[in-house]
């Protein structure tokens, strides 16, 4: 700049210049303010308006309600839920200093004081979002709060339903229980409408059908100022909470009682199914848990309890749990021998007690022997030799296995409960690549009685008893019937039996086996235990060797009405008692109460009164807990 | 007569700073509704009051002739450096600062006034140093007559305001005349000092890339060795000028001084610092450092200036601001609420008015009649701009946040009747453009 400025009006060109570039920067600065603000409000308008939005909105939860679960009669709720509270605190709005209300808090709830600081998050003062103290408050901490409110500044609560589990018996294993989610759980459902917040189903129904069960949370907004306080009306439901559905369940609550006290307090259990739907009536297994205490303050404690308690109260035995089906077995050979027509039925076998296979003697059940038998004989009396001699010397393994899988052994039921083990069928192959030893003549004796490496469930026997039943075709065994409309009742989706398995195997074939099954009641080894005459049985007892001495697994699988005309009005009965327990062979005496009380629609005492069984008088269950 | 009048007049400014002033006491109002509707401030009252004695001073500082104050000028510049004085050792704590004098609820911010004050006193000296206004000398004379009442502001601490000072200077010595190689030697040892500043705070908080030539700033042994050698350039070619008189010895010397003293003043001013200052430095780089404290004002405003779109939410319907998330709305944050209810067209209309305020104050620099007139002219202009480039700056994220108002627009008595005076001198200066 070679500028003489320094004169006077001589310095004017110059001032000009230096003017102009002073206007030059001055407009510069307001071009690009301008264009930064055209940036800001313009472009990205958009994306300011959502935060703006954001900063003032507070997403609230509506609670819903999970669906009630009803037995087969509709008239009162196994499951509901009962009005409880939760303490919560809007960290924002506690006072400055947290020390005293925080042992208040916990004095109150009774809790310790390290638990609620625990929860407190750090930046409390800047926390809006509720945060969950403690759930199942009683009633009366609730009134204390609301009482003295100003000593208890940001502590709120809510209303939070928990389950309450009306049968506490053997419900409880096809009911299952409720938790709060876990993380793993999450990563599986979370495109599924969970969050983690959400509670779900653990076991059992509650967690088979968690999705008509839930229902889905509501969404409120409210517009807040920077402190947290609502504005005005400004609170707008989102999405309105959806009620979870009700279940309406194939079960008869009075049969499921009714199994209970038959069974008693013996470790086994027992499945109720009409074999024309598939329908389960009653599906009983002991021992069992009180789901309820689930939803008190020391329900971890029980829950340790429970997983070590060496009688397993978490498993339900009639699907989770497979035996050695023993003689039961024999209605499957039997059906096997007519069918594959491999031995003449009428041809007799002379059981002598025992016979050798190479150096090894086998012992029939009956240690005098049975005399000559033919098939039908062979299953009344469940001798093991016939079955022995026709099993391995005509019958063979292959076609055992063949007919094993014929009737559902080895492979799930589908049953509509989470966790059913498909139990096992050994062959050759099998023995093969499991021990690396051969399969021998011993090994085809054992399967042949139902012994052995053969494992089933006492799900798959009633689906097998279903299927001689119903002459080739069984369904899917389920415990849904119905699912409701929670408000009005109304019937949203009903179940339809959907058929498991259409045998090949003859007609006339499972004409002769049921012949064959109401043999064993009329004049077999099951004639003095049926002792009932409100319906006429046929069925099949079994008694398994699992390595105690003297004790025995028991069985008995039987169905009634024989030979009805009404498919309709038909049960299949399975119990399975196991050998630990003392007084053996108790599945029988079970079913025959189960029978009399189905048939004569009589509660547990009054058939125990029918059938004269004076020894069972007080043998009613004391846990079961109802109130008839 | 009266066509006369009309001519001499500047209305285009006026009518600006009235418009401003209105629209400012509307906002003013619209930050002390709450989110129900009620009213919970009386500020916008006492602005009104404000504006409408500021009418009054307006008037006074227009009416008296501005070439008659010049022999005054430096009693009242002394008074309010004694003002400033008396401030810093007895006046109210404000938001951290110092800087209000008076009793009860009735005050003023004597660093307001002292603009003025100082501008009068700046253009005076260089009315009276026609002849050597390029030497070295004059310059420097200058720069302490704003260093004064600069360092008794800075020590409230009120740095935003110290920091107006500054451009004041630097355009009041442009249009006076001053060497431009001063002015640019202050401007970019001012420039220099500032990003050397701020680049290791950026360094240590917010940036991930570590580059080696920040490094070479950061490493305070690094540091030492480059200051030393710059200084042994500087000391080296200073005297060369003096034995060589060659003009390269200079220039050497020009440049490695500035970088000596950039480099010595920005390790000052990290020492001196305070921590809430590098942190707005550091929310300024980055709000979401910290986004809940310190950067919790930048993001609140430029939330509410994007969300304004293009016509705004309407007048009271901001939510940003009647929510509360925007802090400080009718001083500091003034302007995030009219870009929130007014939008982009409101805001460019508020721009297009400061924006007519600036080109007639250079028009004014042009036409004035005397040396003392151009020169007070410039330094009311570098205010007004100074002002609005950081405050809108600051509202909108590209300016760290100093605290300081916007001229016309922002609640305060002090700030309103200081920009108030400051147009009067610039209708004065205009006004008697002519010689009679």
């Amino acid at each position: 700049m070679s500028g003489d400025y320094s004169s006077g009006r001589g310095g004017r060109d110059t001032l000009k210049v230096r003017l102009f570039v002073l206007f030059v920067i001055i407009f510069s600065v307001f071009i690009v303010y301008s264009f930064h603000l055209y940036s800001l409000q313009i472009v990205q308008g958009g994306e300011y308006r959502q935060r703006a939005r954001d900063v003032a909105r507070r997403e609230q939860v509506i609670p819903t309600q999970r669906g009630e679960i009803f037995d087969r009669n509709y008239d009162a709720p196994l499951v509901m839920n009962v009005d409880s509270f939760a303490v919560d605190i809007i960290p924002a709005a506690l006072p400055g200093s947290i020390e005293s209300i925080v042992k208040d808090l916990a004095s109150v709830l009774g809790i310790e004081e390290e638990e609620v600081k625990g929860k407190i998050p750090a930046r409390y003062s800047n926390y809006y979002k509720q945060i969950e103290i403690k759930d199942n408050v009683e009633y009366e901490k609730i009134l204390y709060l609301a009482e003295h409110k100003e000593k208890f500044p940001g502590v709120v609560w809510k209303s939070k339903p928990i389950r309450k589990y009306t049968e506490t018996g053997s419900m409880s294993h096809v009911l299952g229980y409720v938790g709060d989610i876990t993380r793993e759980e999450l990563q599986v459902l979370y495109n599924k409408g969970y969050s983690p917040n959400s509670e779900l189903g653990k076991s059992g129904l509650e967690k088979e059908y968690d999705i008509y069960l839930r229902g889905e949370e509501g969404v409120r907004y409210n517009t807040v100022d920077v402190r947290g306080r609502m504005i005005g009306d400004s609170s707008s439901i989102e999405k309105p909470p959806v009620l979870g559905k009700n279940l309406v369940l194939t079960i008869d609550r009075h049969i499921q009682t009714l199994c209970e006290n038959a069974l008693g307090k013996r470790i086994g259990s027992a499945v109720v199914m009409k074999p024309s739907t598939g329908e389960i009536l009653a599906l009983v297994s002991y021992p069992w848990y009180n789901p309820n205490i689930f939803y008190t303050d020391n329900s971890s404690s029980y829950f340790n309890e429970l997983s070590l308690d060496s009688s397993y109260p978490f498993l339900n035995r009639t699907i989770q749990s497979a035996y050695a089906p023993a003689s039961v077995f024999k209605i499957i050979m039997s059906a096997a021998i007519i069918e594959e027509e491999v031995f003449p039925e009428w041809e007799k076998i002379d059981c002598k007690g025992n016979m050798w296979l190479g150096d090894r003697i086998f012992n029939c059940h009956k240690k005098t022997g049975h005399g000559k038998l033919n098939l039908k004989e062979a299953l009344a009396e469940s001798c093991d030799i016939y079955f022995w001699t026709v099993g391995r010397e005509h019958l063979g393994i292959d076609k055992i296995v063949e007919y094993s899988r014929r009737f559902g052994f080895g492979q799930q039921t589908g049953i509509d409960l989470p966790g059913e083990v498909r139990g096992l069928i050994p062959t050759p192959a099998w023995k093969e690549s499991t021990y690396h030893t051969p399969w021998v003549g011993g090994d085809t004796f054992n399967i042949s009685i139902g012994q052995g490496s053969l494992q089933v469930t006492p799900i798959q026997i009633a689906n097998a008893v279903s299927m001689i039943v119903n002459r080739g075709v069984n369904y899917v065994p389920h415990l849904l019937k119905q699912v409701r409309n929670p408000v009005s009742g109304e019937v949203i989706e009903e179940y339809k039996p959907r058929v498991l398995t259409n045998s090949l195997i003859r007609k006339e074939t499972f004409d002769k086996v049921q012949d064959n099954m109401r043999e064993v009641i009329t004049k077999g080894t099951a004639n003095v235990i049926m002792t009932t005459d409100a319906v006429e049985i046929a069925g099949k007892t079994g008694t398994g060797e699992v390595g105690y001495k003297d004790r025995w697994t028991s069985w008995f699988a039987a169905y009634g009405p024989y030979n009805s005309d009404n498919p309709e009005d038909q049960v299949v009965v399975v119990v399975m008692v196991e050998a630990v327990n003392e007084w053996e062979w108790w599945a029988g005496k079970a079913t025959n109460v189960i029978f009399q009380g189905i048939f004569a629609d009589e509660t547990y005492e009054e058939a125990v009164e029918d059938l004269n069984l004076w020894y069972l008088r007080n043998n009613r269950h004391p846990v079961s807990g109802r109130v008839e | 007569m009266k066509a006369r009048f009309n001519l001499n007049f500047d209305f285009y400014i006026l009518l600006s700073v009235v418009i401003l002033i209105v629209t400012g006491v509307f906002f003013v109002f619209s930050s002390c509704v709450a989110s129900d509707g009620s009213v919970v401030s009386n500020e916008y009252v006492k602005q009104i009051i404000w504006a409408v004695l500021g009418v009054g001073v307006l008037i006074a500082s227009i009416v008296i002739n501005y070439k008659k104050i010049q022999d005054y000028s430096i009693y009242l510049y002394l008074v309010f450096l004694l003002l400033l004085f008396i401030t810093l050792i007895a006046g109210n704590k404000v938001n951290g600062a110092r800087s209000w004098l008076g009793i009860m609820d009735i005050g003023i911010q004597p660093s307001e006034f002292a603009k003025i004050a100082t501008i009068l006193m700046l253009s005076s000296f260089f009315a009276q140093h026609p002849k050597d206004i390029r030497s070295l000398r004059t310059f420097i004379s200058g720069f302490l007559i704003i260093l004064l009442p600069m360092l008794l502001i800075l020590a409230q601490p009120d740095m935003g305001t110290a920091l107006v000072y500054i451009p004041i200077f630097l355009i009041s010595a442009f249009v006076s005349g001053s060497s431009l190689r001063h002015i640019l030697y202050l401007f970019l040892t001012g420039s220099i000092m500032i990003v050397l500043t701020v680049v290791p705070v950026w360094q240590d908080f917010a940036s991930d890339n570590t580059r080696k030539i920040i490094s070479v700033i950061v490493n305070e042994k690094i540091y030492a060795y480059i200051l030393i050698a710059f200084i042994t350039v500087t000391t080296i070619s200073l005297m060369g000028y003096y034995i060589a008189r060659k003009g390269y010895y200079y220039w050497i010397m020009y440049g490695s001084s500035i970088i000596s003293i950039s480099l010595v003043g920005s390790f000052l001013a990290g020492k001196v610092l305070k921590t809430y200052q590098i942190m707005r430095l550091i929310v300024f780089l980055d709000p979401y450092v910290d986004p809940k404290g310190a950067g919790w004002n930048i993001i609140q405003s430029i939330t509410a200036v994007g969300s304004g779109g293009v016509w705004g939410k309407g007048f009271l319907n901001g939510t940003q601001s009647h929510y509360r998330y925007l802090p400080q709305q009718t001083t500091d944050f003034i302007f995030s609420i009219m870009a929130e209810e007014l939008g982009f067209a409101g805001s460019i209309l508020i721009f297009s008015l400061f924006l007519v305020i600036l080109v007639r104050g250079i028009i004014i620099i042009g036409s004035a009649n005397d040396r003392f007139g151009s020169s007070i002219a410039a330094g009311v202009v570098a205010m007004f701009f100074f002002h609005f480039i950081v405050n809108i700056g600051m509202a909108m994220g590209i300016m760290p946040i100093t605290g300081i108002p916007l001229l016309f627009l922002s609640y305060g008595g002090s700030s309103l009747w200081t920009a108030m005076i400051g147009t009067g001198l610039l209708v004065n200066v205009y006004y008697r453009r002519y010689r009679y």
